[in-house]
């Protein structure tokens, strides 16, 4: 018998009673541009208001003017990336510019599926990582953010600020091994 | 050596057990902040139990439906009774990728099944890229903690231990200089970009996705910068839906760190093109504690290291002190269930506090079942010797109170009238070492009541 | 309503101060309680060590003794505890079904059967309550800070009522002292470390006079207090309640040993 069919066997036998399953939670909660903000910041990151109307490469460029090798496709980028691009590109991406889909206000993340990524690497390889998001797309709690993404795809993350660790002395540093800095820029 | 013996060893450090004692506290004191902001976070607590409760009910199936979807999603599912097969799994995959290094984010069940020293002596050099991980992992030695595996060491020990292997100047001391060295050295690793080994934290059945949370980063670019992934998860991972994702997630940093949610939340459902998936699905004594009743809700454990948090012995004796891939409370209820005989003293490093089960976020009764082992190891004789023979004497004498009454009179007499370098010496009576016995009293509690009914 | 007194072994023979501050400050209220001479101990320290099985007679001696009585204190939620929650492995008769019910600590009986939630007399000290982890999370008498911040229990409650008394904001409101009974002598370097900590934390945020609803974690502590000579008394609540029903002018208690520091 293979580990497969004498694992499954085991289970059978030692299973419990059948318990129910309980509905999809939803607790309601805020979903306010304020509660957003305050946990993004909470976490590290920043949240900047933008004007739909200004060119979003000015805004890249105001605020990140030491940026040589931006990649994105919401603006013209310095270094053109997709799914096929080699490593040694991606790692020398200053910042990269992608597109948020939802944003959660009980805890800063925003969902970003692979579609949004150009690379699945770009996201984390990036030195750092702005999010551009539509303010009317933030939800309340992760119970909504599911509900509204529905099925999570081949590839897709929740960027919650910018990668951190506290593993020396529970101290905290930003910048990790993914993205130094995360803003997410909210029209 | 037994959990007594390393405890003592490492209070005797009263310093440093006085640092990591507030350090953890710390953290738990963040879960409670966090915890106390979420009105529905009993609520939360108990459906997170329920749908584990239920998924562990119907394990069989949703393991089939899950390797059904993950099998469509072109994704390779493996299936490992024990931590051997599993180990010849992996190593198995990487000689077909023709690889010789990997890069492995955090996983505890590969810790469990002694992979790296496996793949190490099979010519694989194994590279953890979680900060903490890479801290023990060149210092040979064991995590100490769930999720903050290098919490047993000051940053003095790091900053040494980066001077000796990556180079960093002698005497560096600082997390964010520290931080930003491991940094450079790891992003050498993950651009070489072979192999890269993740752990598991939830496997979704109606999807075939597996969720990684970490807060470096570590997993998603180790994973999306190599040819091959292999994903090791312990069976017990599965959920059913989605939709049950939003209840795990809200737990789960909130109880690790106090963390709203983990900075990064990964979903891996579909290798990228070009690229190879695997999972491999481990049992190693997973299905012989789901038929144990008492014991069967240890695998609803979504490892949050709550429970070492908050456990005041744990606190005080350090991850080391469980000699256990999973330490602290969870691990005193895990490791029998592996080795009883090499295990015994773990469930009885507790006091029953209860404070493990209170903050368990899918509501482990890990107290009660700390309880439960202390009597099954005592029925199978891994007691010491004189603890069982003095717990007879004790119940016999306590079951007849002429001898009893007898007995707790020649006790405090002798208390009364033997000299204090007695009664107090170390060698004969612990409770002696750090406090003083009681002052015996000249009456005991029923003489004095005789003397009332009298009058 | 007839009413059992059980005082646990180790408060009879080295704590009769605290069996008689409990049967006087039940006798206050206008309890009398009858104390069955034949009870020995609720034999959790045998179930702790993983001997159940060996402590089976003791749980039937335990409720042939209490079977008669409505209910059976104890100024122990520790025992109590056991008696409610272990005694389900011997056969549930109606006896033993009774005295599982019956079984109440202390300050519950009074709390929660009595009715009574305050106390006249004055007691002017600072007071730090240790809150015992069988009462609390156990028995849930005051509400564990893992839920929620910890409020108003039935003993803070209660010793707040008193006049003259304060009571000690600690930095760690609900920590096991380490006690855990076989566990302080098994675990002894773990067991002693967590008592320094928690006797630390009253020292610095000014506790006088420790106490508690449970003897065994306070005889620990007392341990400790004592080996280290610091300036705290410890007593158990039902020897505050006691002393301060009495007239204020008499001394606060006639039992305690002679080591401690007085007042």
């Amino acid at each position: 018998m293979s580990s497969r069919e004498s694992i499954l066997a085991a289970v059978r036998r030692n299973r419990p009673e059948p318990t129910p399953l309980p509905p999809v939670a939803d607790f309601g909660g805020e979903a306010t541009v304020e509660q957003f903000t305050h946990w993004l910041h909470f976490i590290g990151g920043q949240v900047i208001h933008i004007d739909p109307a200004q060119p979003l490469e000015e805004v890249v460029r105001h605020l990140y003017p030491e940026a040589v090798r931006v990649a994105s496709d919401l603006l013209p980028a310095t270094v053109p990336v997709d799914a096929h691009t080699p490593t040694a590109v991606l790692e020398a991406v200053d910042v990269a510019v992608l597109r948020g889909e939802l944003g959660v206000a009980e805890n800063g993340a925003v969902w970003v599926p692979e579609a949004n990524m150009l690379h699945r690497a770009l996201p984390m390889i990036a030195q750092h990582l702005a999010l551009v998001l539509d303010h009317a797309s933030i939800v309340a709690t992760m119970h909504q953010a599911y509900a509204a993404v529905q099925h999570t795809g081949h590839y897709g993350v929740f960027i919650a600020g910018p990668s951190k660790t506290a593993d020396i002395e529970q101290s905290l540093v930003i910048g990790a091994h993914g993205a130094r800095s995360l803003v997410v820029l909210l029209r | 050596m037994s959990h007594p013996q390393r405890a003592a060893a490492f209070t005797s450090d009263a310093e440093r057990t006085t640092w990591h004692d507030e350090t953890l506290w710390f953290v738990r004191q963040k879960r409670d902040k966090a915890v106390y902001g979420i009105p529905e976070f009993q609520q939360l607590r108990q459906l997170a139990s329920d749908i584990k409760e239920h998924t562990l009910s119907r394990l069989d199936e949703y393991l089939e439906q899950f390797e059904q979807n993950a099998r469509a999603n072109g994704v390779t599912v493996h299936w490992a009774a024990d931590a051997e097969e599993h180990n010849r799994i992996v190593l198995d995959l990487i000689r077909k990728a023709g690889a010789t290094s990997l890069v492995k984010s955090k996983s505890m069940l590969t810790e469990e099944c002694h992979l790296n020293p496996y793949l190490v002596k099979n010519g694989i050099a194994v590279v953890d890229t979680d900060l903490g991980e890479r801290i023990v992992q060149l210092r040979e030695e064991a995590p100490s903690h769930l999720v903050l595996p290098a919490i047993h060491l000051k940053k003095e020990d790091v900053g040494e231990t980066f001077h000796l292997h990556l180079g960093t100047p002698k005497g560096e001391k600082d997390p964010q200089a520290l931080t930003e060295a491991a940094r450079l050295h790891l992003r050498e690793k993950f651009l070489i970009g072979e192999v890269a080994i993740t752990g598991v934290n939830f496997a979704v059945a109606e999807t075939g996705a597996v969720v990684v949370c970490t807060n470096e980063g570590n997993a998603d670019l180790g994973v999306n910068l190599a040819r091959v992934h292999i994903a090791c998860m312990g069976m017990e991972k599965l959920i059913p839906r989605t939709a049950d994702l939003g209840v795990f997630t809200r737990l789960l940093a909130r109880s690790a760190t106090g963390q709203p949610v983990t900075t990064y939340t990964s979903h891996f459902a579909r290798p990228a093109e070009g690229r190879e998936m695997h999972i491999v699905i481990v049992d190693n004594g997973r299905t012989r504690q789901l038929g144990r009743p008492d014991f069967r809700a240890s695998l609803k454990c979504i490892r949050c290291g709550a429970c070492m948090n908050t456990c005041p012995v744990y606190r005080r004796s350090g991850g080391h002190s469980y000699d256990f891939t999973v330490p602290g409370p969870i691990g005193a209820i895990l490791s029998p269930n592996i080795d009883m005989r090499q295990h015994s003293s773990l469930p009885f490093a507790s006091t029953l506090c209860g404070s493990c089960t209170d903050v368990c976020p899918v509501k482990i009764d890990i107290h009660a079942q700390l309880y439960k082992w202390r009597q099954i190891i005592a029925q199978e004789g891994e007691l010491p010797a004189a603890k069982k023979l003095g717990m007879k004497l004790l119940s016999s004498v306590l079951a007849r109170p002429g001898i009893y009454r007898f007995g707790g009179k020649v006790a405090r007499e002798g208390l009364r009238f033997l000299p204090h370098g007695l009664t107090h010496a170390a060698a004969f009576n612990p409770w002696a070492k750090a406090r003083e016995l009681p002052e015996p009293p000249k009456q005991s509690f029923r003489d004095w009541y005789a003397q009332q009914v009298v009058k | 309503m007839k009413v059992g007194l059980f005082i646990p072994c180790y408060i009879d023979q080295f704590y009769p101060q605290v069996g008689i501050a409990t049967y006087q400050l039940l006798e206050k209220l206008g309890v009398k309680a009858d104390f069955p001479r034949q009870q020995t101990c609720c034999g959790q320290p045998m179930a702790n060590t993983g001997c159940e099985q060996d402590a089976k007679p003791v749980y039937r001696h335990f409720v042939d003794t209490f079977a008669g009585y409505d209910y059976v204190v104890a100024p122990s939620g520790s025992c109590v505890y056991h008696v409610r929650k272990h005694y389900d492995v011997v056969e549930q008769t109606g006896a033993v079904q009774h005295v599982r019910q019956a079984t109440y600590d202390l300050f519950d009986f009074i709390t929660s059967v009595m009715g009574v939630t305050e106390l006249p007399g004055r007691f002017p000290h600072q007071v730090g309550l240790h809150l015992s982890c069988h009462g609390q999370r156990g028995l849930h008498q005051a509400n564990e800070s893992e839920m929620t911040p910890v409020r108003e229990g039935q003993l803070s409650r209660l010793l707040r009522s008193v006049d003259g008394l304060t009571l000690t904001e600690l930095n760690r409101n609900d920590e096991c002292c380490g006690f855990g009974g076989t566990f302080c002598i098994t675990e002894e370097a773990v067991s002693a470390r967590m008592g320094q900590d928690r006797v630390q934390d009253h020292v610095l945020n000014g506790t006088e006079v420790l106490t508690g609803g449970d003897m065994s974690c306070l005889m620990h502590l007392e341990g400790i207090v004592r080996r280290r000579q610091l300036p705290l008394r410890v007593m158990h609540a039902a020897e505050i309640f006691n002393a301060a029903l009495q007239q204020p002018s008499k001394p606060v208690s006639t039992y305690v040993p002679g080591a401690v520091a007085a007042l």
